[in-house]
């Protein structure tokens, strides 16, 4: 069978156009049959006539064809006895005009995905639901003949010999198998212009396109009551099941890409044009984003579902209740306004499924490599202990360790060991995350261990001062290790260790942690975080020093995200003033989403000190400044702007 | 049509390409240079500090390799402030404090102060003010008397949250500072009595209040943060030997989110003003612009579209921008390599002479 020929992607699956190439094929080489007379009670259509005429005429010669098929009986008993089999121009007409737009773009990717989508019911023809396909082939004596196969044999006999990932796919979509076959599917939300674009058209050309969108239509068709009444309960069931199978996201996925299939605009319009308040209110999009902006409004440390609600109908109306969100230890303030951070999340793709702190971070390489680390690795938040930013001290360092860097990683907590007679230390971070073994708590314990006979189960425990209750009976056993909100960060904490209810101050804090983000010598080139990140762990990375080159890293890498070092005088100058000559404070920040108005630009970004749930919009202009001046400070003049694939 | 033309003219002739500031020195390295080009603070390495004069070259500051500095002066030109920045290009921190020294104009001698961030001198370079980030803390400290004073803000105040300091009089400190809405105020406080009024709180939220002072006033500007839409204003206040601040005359306002970063001459105000801003998107085109004081003209100064500051330096009006430097106010040009007649009473010679 010949492939379907190529169609434009604009206007062509409008009712009208689908019906003029219609009209065009049965004049085109397509039309090998001899074309039916024109119904003398018909005027004969030009160029420019009515949809009704159009449709009126192809279902008069639909009905002619079928009953001239029927009654004569064409069949084909043997295929192997017929070759140059075709669908029938006309029946390719009449499905063109009686299926839904987005479908027929499917169909016409190419003959596999046209077969996937007639298997799964999404084309109609004159009758409505197909249930023969009219076919033209050569017989023995090289003759073109016409036949009616019903829809089974031809699947049997024509579709699992054309295309044998066919009945592959049926079988990946049978009820016992799709928890598999979506577990291993991609529901990804686009975050940008460029990357809908192809997303949209990785959708078109996917083989499982035509079997989600069957469980969509199946689903609405029952839950709308449609279709034949005497199955319409066991097809409830059934549609109940799958639906259970799908989460909502996934769900209103897949409405929007099969109601949508045909209007790549409309597709990406619900990614990026609706309200990112409304997607949290949904369900499709994490409340995290609005937690701790609800709490602040609504004036409550806990919320339920329907106060949550409540805050976002507000935070839709109410644009400067975004700002000043409530929380220990969040980002740079004041946020933006709600307006500006809900056009930013949509088009945002960095994981912010968990909160940072950046305000307790005093070493802010630190917070922008975790952010990193975690995108790339998506892996689970381990438990921890002490504030939150130890959730990326804890990362950081594994990170560290397992390139052999932490011999570089300077903080260390010191004892003077009375059997040594000597000072002991041992590499640590502020906290405890996971089991790392080089976790305060931990190190604390292993000391107390060494130095005072303590349980070899004994576990520290990190408390906020403001928590901390001396006259409870927990605290008068135990280590307990209790810091200062406000003076406690990843490289220096105020503190007091318990141990017992006595205070142990024998052990010492030394060092900072510093790290170089970008190589600053070359001898220790080997050391950076960069080197590590894109030598070692292998993630592939680009300077990227123009705007073309950011559109098209944009363009080409869906999930990408571009991280750099600038001025934080150029990168946010109303909150960082210049107030000296050549003064140039190095601030980490993470771009991971590009929005293009007529030839403005703006980016995504997230500086290592704005809170993971509140990015901002920065001109290219601004960020080219930052990292064009920190290039003048740099000791070896880098370009500090590269790209993560 | 005369009228018309001069309107034009104002706005159009100062917005033309600004000279690059050119100096002998190597403008990476440099961090101070005084406006007749006599005394440059050089940082020679990283980590060392140097003097550059017509008649010597010292290193006299030597702090540990991942150093940087911060040369600051006065409109008194008695002193400089020197804010040793530890660690610089190896832990990256908005709120770390610095090391902050003091030196005579043009000399060496060097006196250590304390640690902060956003040192300022006041009252013919006899005191100083900076804030300490970790304890939340004004410090405000007499350089000759060593007199120490404190004043303490409320510790869930952001740690990046740098106050405005200005002092009117020995005794008088004018702060800024915000709530947890983020309502800002400007607060004067009494060092003797300590006692403190509100001089203005602002009736919008996400805005930040500058103060800079000049001959005779200080100018008080309150503009928005970046991604916020509010109105900008720039205000004054006479200054005279009565410490009254109650009274202040709007000089300038707008509805355009200005970005600000004002820096305060005798006679004008330089300050950086948004003129176009696609609020969906949050782009801006911000250039320079001059208040006259007297008649409340405003004058373009630049056509770069994203100037995000402006810095003055021994009364040559800068702006940063791309790692260059475009000369607004002040000579551009002090390449020039000629001796300069040594000033006998001030200037230190080198002991060979």
């Amino acid at each position: 069978m010949k492939t379907l020929p190529l169609f434009s992607l604009n206007r062509l699956y409008n009712y009208s156009g689908a019906a003029l190439l219609g009209l065009c094929l049965c004049f085109s080489l397509f039309a090998q049959t001899t074309p039916l007379p024109t119904p003398p009670s018909v005027d004969y259509p030009g160029m420019i006539e009515s949809l009704e005429k159009l449709i009126q005429l192809d279902n008069k010669k639909f009905q002619k064809k079928n009953d001239e098929l029927i009654k004569n009986g064409t069949t084909i008993n043997d295929f192997s006895t017929v070759s140059s089999l075709e669908i029938d121009p006309d029946y390719l007409n009449s499905i063109i005009l009686h299926s839904k737009p987005g479908y027929v773009k499917l169909a016409s990717t190419n003959k596999c995905r046209f077969y996937d989508t007639l298997i799964n019911d999404l084309l109609r023809n004159a009758d409505g639901d197909i249930r023969n396909i009219f076919i033209t082939f050569l017989n023995k004596n090289k003759e073109r003949g016409s036949a009616s196969v019903v829809k089974k044999e031809f699947i049997n006999k024509v579709v699992s010999l054309e295309c044998p990932e066919t009945p592959k796919l049926i079988d990946e979509f049978q009820v016992k198998n799709l928890d598999k076959t979506i577990k291993a599917t991609n529901f990804d939300s686009p975050a940008g212009k460029d990357q809908c674009h192809n997303v949209y058209l990785d959708w078109l050309n996917n083989s499982r396109t035509p079997y989600y969108c069957k469980v969509h239509e199946f689903i609405k068709e029952a839950r709308s009551g449609s279709g034949d009444a005497k199955d319409l309960v066991q097809r409830r069931a059934i549609a109940a099941i799958l639906e259970k199978k799908l989460d909502v996201q996934q769900r209103d996925y897949l409405d929007n890409l099969c109601e949508n299939l045909g209007d790549e605009e409309k597709f990406c319009e619900d990614f990026l044009n609706v309200s990112f308040w409304s997607k949290i209110a949904a369900g499709r999009e994490n409340k995290i984003y609005a937690e701790d902006i609800c709490r602040r409004v609504m004036g409550s440390p806990t919320l339920n579902a329907i106060q949550l609600k409540q805050c976002i109908a507000r935070i839709k109306k109410e644009n400067d209740l975004c700002m000043y969100p409530a929380g220990r230890s969040q980002g740079l303030v004041p946020a933006p306004q709600c307006d500006t951070l809900a056009t930013a999340l949509n088009f945002s793709s960095l994981r912010a499924d968990y909160r940072d702190c950046p305000s307790t971070s005093d070493q802010q390489a630190i917070t922008n490599m975790a952010r990193l680390l975690l995108n790339i690795s998506k892996e689970a938040i381990q438990p921890y202990n002490g504030s939150c930013s130890t959730i990326s001290t804890g990362v950081t360092y594994q990170f560290n360790k397992r390139f052999n860097n932490d011999e570089n990683w300077n903080l260390e907590a010191c004892y003077m060991d009375p059997l040594a007679e000597k000072e002991l230390c041992y590499k640590t971070f502020i906290g405890s995350y996971g089991t790392v073994p080089e976790s305060y708590n931990m190190v604390v314990a292993k000391i107390l261990q060494n130095t005072r006979g303590a349980d070899a189960n004994v576990k520290c425990e990190m408390i906020d001062s403001e928590d901390y209750n001396p006259l409870l009976l927990q605290y008068k056993s135990g280590c307990y290790i209790i810091y200062e909100r406000t003076k406690c960060f990843m490289s220096q904490c105020k503190h007091k260790i318990l141990y017992n209810d006595r205070s142990i101050d024998f052990i010492k804090l030394k060092n900072r942690i510093t790290l170089d983000y970008f190589p600053s010598n070359i001898v220790n080139e080997r050391y950076s975080q960069q080197y590590m990140l894109v030598n070692d762990y292998r993630q592939k990375g680009r300077s990227l020093n123009n705007m073309s080159s950011i559109i098209t890293f944009f363009k080409k890498s869906k999930k990408g995200i571009i991280h750099g070092v600038g001025c934080a005088e150029d990168l946010l100058p109303s909150f960082f003033k210049v107030e000296a000559f050549n003064q140039c404070s190095p601030l980490p920040f993470i771009i991971d989403g590009m929005i293009r108005e007529n030839d403005k630009t703006v980016f995504v970004t997230r500086s290592a000190v704005d809170s993971l749930q509140a990015p901002r919009l920065i001109s290219w202009g601004s960020v080219y400044s930052a990292v064009k001046s920190y290039q003048r400070q740099h000791p070896l003049r880098l370009w500090t702007l590269y790209g993560l694939d | 049509m005369v009228w018309i033309s001069l309107v034009l003219f104002s706005l159009s002739i100062f917005a033309k390409e600004l000279p690059k500031f050119l100096t002998k020195h190597p403008l990476d390295s440099l961090r101070f240079v005084s406006l007749d080009g006599r005394y440059a603070y050089v940082q020679k390495k990283q980590g060392v500090l140097g003097l550059i004069s017509s008649f010597r070259s010292e290193d006299f500051l030597s702090e540990s390799s991942q150093s940087d500095f911060l040369v600051k002066d006065s409109r008194f030109k008695r002193r400089l402030i020197i804010e040793v920045i530890p660690e610089h290009q190896r832990e990256y921190n908005l709120a770390k404090n610095h090391k902050i020294k003091v030196v005579d104009w043009g000399k060496t001698q060097l006196k250590d102060i304390g640690v902060g961030r956003g040192a300022r001198l006041h009252l013919d370079d006899e005191w100083i003010t900076f804030y300490d980030t970790i304890d939340k803390t004004i410090n405000i400290q007499n350089i000759l008397t060593q007199k120490k004073f404190m004043i303490r803000l409320p510790a869930k105040t952001s740690p990046f949250f740098q106050p405005e300091i200005e002092m009117v009089s020995s005794d008088t400190v004018v702060y800024s500072d915000v709530n947890e809405k983020g309502t800002v105020a400007l607060i004067q406080y009494n060092l003797i009595t300590q006692k403190s009024n509100i001089l203005y709180k602002s009736s919008q939220s996400g805005t930040r209040l500058e103060l800079c002072q000049a001959k005779g006033y200080m100018g008080i500007g309150e503009f928005p943060y970046d991604d916020i839409s509010r109105n900008s204003k720039i205000m004054q206040i006479q200054i005279s030997s009565s410490t009254n601040l109650a009274g202040f005359t709007t000089a300038y306002s707008s509805t355009d989110s200005d970005l600000g970063n004002m820096v305060c001459t005798d006679q004008s105000i330089y300050f950086i003003k948004t003129f176009t801003h696609l609020k969906k998107i949050n782009f801006k085109s911000t250039d320079v612009v001059k208040l006259d004081l007297k008649t409340t003209q405003v004058q373009i100064l630049s056509e770069m579209n994203t100037v995000n500051q402006i810095l003055s330096m021994d009364g040559r009006i800068l702006i940063p921008f791309r790692g260059e430097f475009f000369v607004i106010e002040g000579s551009s040009n002090i390449t020039d390599d000629k001796l300069k007649a040594p000033v006998r009473s001030t200037e230190e010679l080198p002991l060979e002479i």
